[in-house]
Parts: C-alpha cells; structure tokens; sequence
C-alpha cells in the first residue's frame, strides 16, 4: 500500500509529464477510484467511462496540484467523485452539458485542509451523531451516492425546499462541531 | 445580515457546492465567485478534506485491464509500442485481409489502403472475460467503417462469431455479421447503424456456421463493451 507521500510524489511527477509514474499512480489508486466511481453511477460500463476520464483529467491537471493545497487521496477522490456525478446527473438530464462539468478549485493553498489528519475520521463521525440521523443519512447520501436535492426530498417526502433548508442548516451544525 | 451571517451562508453553500447539490445556474455563479474569492475556494477544500473522510467506507474495485490500456491509448496514442503490450492505434493503423460472410444488408471490405490512415472517433474493446478472447473496434463516422482487430481467441471449431450491436436504450441486439477468420476486418456500416454505435454495445456470441439464422444471438455472448468516443 503506498504512503500519502508515494503518491503525493507520484502526482508530482505525472505533473512533469512522466509517463512512468503515470502508470505507478494509476496502479495504485485505481482500484479506490473505480470503487467511488461504482458507488456513485451504480453501473459497470459507466463507471468504466469515468474512471477513464478521471485519469485523463488527473493527467491533464496534476501540473496543479502542487498549488491546491489538497491532500493527494482527497484530491484524487473528489475529482472522481465529482465526475461520477457529472455523469449521473447528465444520465438523468438525458443531456450533455459541457460547461457543467466541475472542476475542483484548484488555486489557493488551504493549509487547514492539507493539515487533514486521519484521527479526523472520529471527530466528523461524532459530528455526524450529533445531527439527527435523517439529516445525517441525507448528508451521506448527497456524498456517497451523488443524491441531488429532488432524489433527497423525495427519499425523505419532503417538499425540495424544506429538504434545502435541513440539509444547508445540517451543514451548518455539522461545520460549527468540526470547528470546535 | 450582518457579516458572520453572510459567512455561515457561505459555508453553507461551499458545503453544498463539494456535495454537488446546486443546480447548474447556482453552481455556475459559484463558481464564478471561486475564481476570485480565495476564501471561498478554502471553504470549498475544507469540505472536501472533511467529507472525503466519508469515502473511507468504499471499497476499492479492480477495474479490467482494458481500462488502463484505453486510458494510456488517448493519452499516448503515438508511444513506443511495450514489448510485451500491444497499442490498439498501431494495429488499427495495420491492413488485412476481409473475407466476404455474413449479412446482406452490409458491406464488408478489405481494409483501407495502408497510406490512407484511418482515424477512429468511437472504440470499444471486447474482451472475454479470462481474455480467451480479445477484440477491439473501432468506429469512423466520416467513412461509416468500423474496424474489428482480433487480438487472440477465435471461433471454436465448426463454430463462427457473429458480432452485434445494441443500440443505447435498444431492447434487442442486431446483427453486423459473422467475423471472418482475419485478424482485420472493416465493415461499413448504413448510416443508420452509425448513429447506434456511440454508446452503443457491441457483442459478440458463438454462432453455427453461417451465423444466427434466428436473428437474434443464439450462442454465447463471448464478449461485449460499450463504444465510447475518444
């Protein structure tokens, strides 16, 4: 298993256009990637397509990475993330937008997130408790399985409204226990 | 509103911005705010460094071979051929031989001249599963061809490969014909069917000699993969 270190390298040099660790970084994190890709789009062939062009953008923006202050899995995993949910959203819009695809912002260095420690693992689980486990569930799911605000409100049959207001003041709470 | 309700607002949103919760016109004017407010883009990785925790809980997947190969083809489509590996441009830049079988609704060609490059938009690799067999296509609209590499496998003895496609949303399989024994074939394909194969699912199944005379496959599925553009 590779270090956060071995990686961060690894992003390092695909920066430079290297070729070689292009093939050691895909080896070592495509198996995570993938599995974040399937989790989100629920199929085989699509989740295939993404992690395609996840590895493709990491190519084409690791020359970045340097400046973004992101730790190397959390900047690996959101960007797969984020395309995965390009790609649901599109599935379910039946469209291709092409100026809807996200990108992550990638300039400003952030030390408070580059300091993300793993022991932060228990404070946001107990910042999750601290919701009411509705509003958390609907928290994991936006994340975990790319839950729009329509797929929320009507899992938990509620108007789209009510659903926005319980989900940003979730964020709220959830960010003012985090801070603590 | 004072000045820490405009930053809990912005928390807020940043929050639903790495949820990816706004919808396209909120995520626009975000992102236009991004590109030039360095502490929205600090909230935003703060989300994201505090929400990744989440995917703790994903396990990894081995993706299939052939999705390294592919990335590796578009982003290197000129390198220097491995030695053990094989670049699926080089070989759809190779000729061949085509043998005429299969359906009448369709031409089968001999490959193009090797001077006269063809230039794929659509590919797809089918690929059995312990990759017994394994054939790419791939797909040029301009000329309506579609070219079938068959890297390794092949029919079974007294048996054929009988290629189809299903059309993205498609409820039954149509049939572009019987491969024939050469490593290369192009076969062009009615306008029509062009329009099926981006993101569509080619397939190949065994089939008696002479294919399928049911019209639909009968055998197998040996292998499918769905075309996408590159």
């Amino acid at each position: 298993m590779p270090t956060r270190n071995d990686v961060e390298e690894m992003i390092v040099q695909v920066g430079l256009g290297d070729r070689a660790a292009f093939s050691s970084l895909y080896d070592a994190t495509s198996a995570k990637l993938f599995g974040v890709c399937l989790r989100i789009l629920n199929d085989r062939a699509e989740a295939e397509d993404a992690l395609q062009e996840v590895f493709v953008r990491i190519w084409q923006k690791s020359s970045t990475y340097a400046a973004n202050g992101y730790s190397p899995m959390t900047w690996l995993i959101t960007l797969a993330r984020n395309l995965a949910i390009d790609k649901l959203r599109m599935r379910k819009a039946g469209s291709v937008d092409i100026d809807e695809v996200y990108d992550l912002a990638d300039s400003g260095p952030t030390p408070e997130a580059a300091a993300i420690a793993s022991s932060q693992r228990g404070q946001i689980d107990a910042c999750f408790d601290e919701l009411e486990p509705d509003r958390a569930d609907a928290v994991r799911g936006a994340y975990l399985e790319g839950h729009s605000y329509n797929d929320l409100a009507a899992k938990y049959g509620v108007p789209l409204n009510t659903m926005r207001t319980w989900l940003r003041r979730s964020l709220g709470k959830l960010k003012d226990c985090l801070n603590r | 509103m004072t000045t820490a309700d405009d930053h809990n607002d912005d928390v807020a949103l940043a929050g639903e911005y790495a949820l990816h919760l706004l919808d396209a016109e909120a995520r626009r004017a975000f992102e236009d705010r991004l590109s030039t407010e360095p502490a929205l883009r600090a909230l935003v990785a703060e989300w994201d460094a505090d929400l990744v925790v989440l995917a703790d809980e994903i396990a990894p997947v081995t993706p299939p071979v052939v999705v390294k190969d592919r990335i590796e083809n578009i982003l290197f489509p000129h390198a220097a051929k491995a030695p053990a590996g094989v670049s699926l441009w080089r070989m759809l830049l190779g000729g061949g031989f085509a043998l005429v079988l299969g359906l009448v609704v369709l031409m089968i060609l001999p490959p193009a001249d090797r001077s006269d490059i063809f230039a794929p938009q659509f590919a797809v690799d089918l690929a059995a599963e312990d990759r017994s067999l394994l054939v790419h296509a791939g797909y040029a609209p301009d000329t309506g061809v579609l070219r079938i590499i068959r890297e390794a496998g092949g029919a079974r003895p007294g048996r054929v490969l009988e290629l189809w496609l299903i059309a993205e949303g498609a409820t039954a399989p149509v049939s572009l014909g019987v491969l024939p024994d050469s490593s290369t074939t192009d076969i062009t394909l009615p306008a029509a069917f062009g329009d099926a194969i981006a993101g569509g699912t080619l397939a190949i199944s065994d089939e008696p000699i002479g294919g399928s005379t049911t019209g639909a496959p009968t055998g197998d599925v040996l292998a499918a993969g769905v075309v996408i553009s590159i």
